[in-house]
C-alpha cells in the first residue's frame, strides 16, 4: 500500500541520549491520524523531523512518495504545520502575518486570507498586532495560517492547547470539513484524547521515543475496548481464580477492589460462578467499553500524569 | 533573493531602523561640529595638525560596528531565539539563502546609512568651514572621485567586519554576545593606547576581513546540519 507519509526507522539522537527510536510510522491519504503519547514521549521530535526542522539521525521519511533529502525543499510547499506552539511577528497584525506566509510560500491566491480569517473567526482581530491576541486567538491564526496555502498535508502539534471548549469543537470541526471537503491528510499530535478519539481515522501511541502501536478506530472499537469490570473483597484469590481456574491472562489489577478483564470470550455469569464457588464475593461486575483515553493509558503506563 | 531581503526589512520594521540611523547621524554631525565650533579641542596643541577626517571616521565606524552590530543580533540571533527562524526553515526555502538573505539585508542597510552618515557628517563640516575657521585642519575634498572610493571601500570594510561578532553571537547563542564582540571589535579597530593605534593597519583590517568571510561562509555551511531547538 502507499502512504502519503511513511518513515523508515526513524531515529533520533541527541547528546547521545534517543528521543526517536525506530519508528515506522504510515500515515494514508485523506485520513486523519491521532499522534498520542504522554509528555516528552517524542511526539515533537518525530513531527520537527517530518517539517525539516530536524534531520533524522537515523533511517528515512518518504513524503509524496519521495524519500526526503537534506535539500528537499519543494515539499514543504504542500504541507502546512504547527510545531510545538505557533510562531509569529508580534508586532505586525494577524492579516500581515498571514500575507507574509504567502510571500514565503509563494501562494498568492486572492482572497485567501481573508477566508482563512474568516474560517478561523478571526476577521474582527485581523487588523490588531499578534501581541494583543490570546493564547487561543494565537492558536487558531496558527491553524489559519497553516491551512491558508491549501496544504495536501497538516502537520499539528497540540492544535488545541489554550483553546476553549467552544474553540475546540469549532477546531474539530474545521479538521473534519479539511479532511473531507478538501481532502487534506492530518497528523495531530494530542494528549486532549477526547478531541482525537472523535474525528482520527488512525492512532499512532508513542511512548519514550518508541512508537507501541498504530491502529485504525475502527479496530479499536472492534478489538480492544470492551472488558468487564469486577469489583470484589479480595482481588488477589480473584486474581487467582481468574489465572488459573478460568486460564485467563488479559487482565488487569486496577486497585484494592476492582479488576478489569480484557480476555476475548470472557462471560460474566462463567466468572461470577467460579468466583462464587471458591468463596470469593462479588460486589458488581458489568460489561463496559474502554474508552481512547482509557485505551492510551493501558498501553503508555503512564495514568498518573493524565490523571 | 532581492524579495527575501525585502521580506526581511517589512518584518523588522526598517521604518525604526531608518528612525534610528537618523537619530545616530544627526547626533554624529552635531557632535562633530560641535567640537569644531565649541572649540573643544582649543587645549590640545597639535590640534591645528591633525586632519578632521581621522576624526570623522572614527566616530562614525565606532558608531556603526555597534549599530550594524545589534542589527545583526535583532535580524538573526534574536530571530533563532524567539524561534521566528524555526518558521522561516519550514518554508520551502533552502537555509543558506534565508540566512544570506538576513545578512545581506543588515550589510545593505548598514553600508548605505554608514556611507550616507559619513558624508552628511563630511558636508556639514565642509559647510561649516567656509564660514568660520574650525580647530582642525580640513583634509578631504569632496570634489574629488577618490573622496567618493575611498568612502565606499572604508564603509564596505568596517560594515563586513561586524560579521566576525554575528558568529560569536550564533555559536554562543546569545545576541549580548554579539554586541559585545561588536564592542570589542570597535575598540580594536579604532582605539588607542597612547599613540599606539590600529586604525590605520591595513593588515589589521585585512585580516579582519578574511575572519569574517571565514565567519560568514561557517555559519552559511552549518546552517544546513543545524537542528532547530
Amino acid at each position: 500500500m502507499s502512504y502519503l507519509l511513511q518513515t523508515n526507522h526513524l531515529t533520533k539522537i541527541i547528546g547521545g541520549k534517543e528521543l526517536v527510536s525506530d519508528v515506522n510510522i504510515h500515515l494514508r491519504k485523506g485520513e486523519i491520524y491521532g499522534f498520542l503519547g504522554p509528555n516528552g514521549a517524542g511526539k515533537t521530535s518525530v513531527m520537527k523531523m517530518l517539517t525539516n526542522l530536524w534531520k533524522p539521525t537515523e533511517g528515512a521519511i518518504e513524503l509524496f512518495g519521495e524519500t526526503l533529502q537534506k535539500d528537499s525543499y519543494e515539499v514543504l510547499k504542500r504541507m502546512g504545520s504547527i510545531i510545538e506552539f505557533p510562531v509569529f511577528y508580534e508586532r505586525m497584525s494577524g492579516r500581515e502575518n498571514l500575507q507574509l506566509h504567502c510571500e514565503y510560500m509563494g501562494y498568492y491566491e486572492k482572497g485567501c486570507v481573508e477566508k482563512a480569517l474568516e474560517l478561523l473567526s478571526l476577521s474582527d482581530a485581523a487588523n490588531k498586532p499578534v501581541k494583543k491576541y490570546s493564547l487561543g486567538m494565537k492558536q487558531r491564526l496558527g491553524i489559519a495560517r497553516a491551512v491558508l496555502s491549501r496544504p495536501e498535508l497538516l502537520i499539528l502539534d497540540e492544535p488545541a492547547n489554550g483553546l476553549d471548549p467552544s474553540g475546540m469543537k469549532q477546531i474539530r470541526e474545521l479538521f473534519k470539513m479539511l479532511c473531507k471537503e478538501y481532502g487534506i491528510t492530518l497528523m495531530i499530535s494530542t494528549h486532549i484524547l477526547s478531541e482525537i478519539e472523535s474525528i482520527a481515522d488512525t492512532v499512532g501511541v508513542i511512548s519514550r521515543g518508541k512508537l507501541l502501536e498504530e491502529i485504525s478506530m475502527k479496530e479499536i472499537r472492534e478489538r480492544n475496548l470492551a472488558y468487564i469490570e469486577l469489583s470484589v473483597e479480595n482481588t488477589r484469590k480473584t486474581a487467582y481464580i481468574l489465572t488459573e481456574q478460568l486460564g485467563f491472562g488479559n487482565f488487569k489489577i486496577m486497585d484494592e477492589r476492582n479488576i478489569r478483564i480484557y480476555e476475548e470470550g470472557a462471560v460474566t455469569g462463567k466468572i461470577t460462578n467460579a468466583l462464587a464457588m471458591h468463596g470469593v464475593e462479588v460486589n458488581a461486575i458489568g460489561k463496559k467499553t474502554e474508552t481512547l483515553e482509557d485505551y492510551f493509558l493501558k498501553m503508555t503506563e503512564e495514568g498518573e500524569a493524565y490523571a | 533573493m532581492l524579495k527575501l531581503i525585502r521580506l526581511e526589512w517589512k518584518k523588522n520594521r526598517i521604518g525604526k531602523d531608518v528612525r534610528n540611523a537618523v537619530i545616530l547621524a544627526l547626533c554624529l554631525g552635531f557632535f562633530v561640529y560641535s567640537v569644531e565650533f565649541f572649540g573643544i579641542t582649543d587645549e590640545i596643541p597639535e590640534a591645528n595638525s591633525i586632519g578632521i577626517s581621522a576624526f570623522i571616521e572614527l566616530l562614525t565606524n565606532m558608531s556603526f560596528i555597534v549599530f550594524c552590530g545589534a542589527m545583526l543580533a535583532s535580524y538573526i540571533v534574536g530571530a533563532y531565539k524567539n524561534k521566528t527562524m524555526n518558521l522561516m526553515f519550514s518554508y520551502p526555502i533552502k537555509r543558506q539563502k534565508i540566512l544570506l538573505s538576513k545578512m545581506l539585508a543588515v550589510w545593505i542597510f548598514n553600508y548605505a546609512a554608514l556611507i550616507l552618515t559619513k558624508l552628511a557628517v563630511y558636508g556639514v563640516i565642509l559647510i561649516g568651514s567656509r564660514r568660520k575657521e574650525f580647530v582642525y585642519t580640513i583634509d578631504f575634498r569632496m570634489e574629488t572621485p577618490g573622496f567618493y572610493i575611498g568612502l565606499a571601500i572604508s564603509s564596505a570594510v568596517m560594515v563586513s567586519i561586524c560579521f566576525a561578532a554575528l558568529f560569536v553571537g550564533l555559536m554562543m547563542k546569545s545576541s549580548k554576545a554579539v554586541i559585545i564582540a561588536s564592542v570589542l571589535l570597535m575598540f580594536v579597530t579604532q582605539g588607542s593606547i597612547g599613540d599606539l593605534t590600529l586604525s590605520n593597519s591595513g593588515g589589521l583590517f585585512a585580516v579582519l576581513l578574511l575572519i569574517s568571510f571565514v565567519c560568514v561562509v561557517l555559519s552559511l555551511c552549518t546552517v544546513e546540519k543545524r537542528d532547530m531547538l
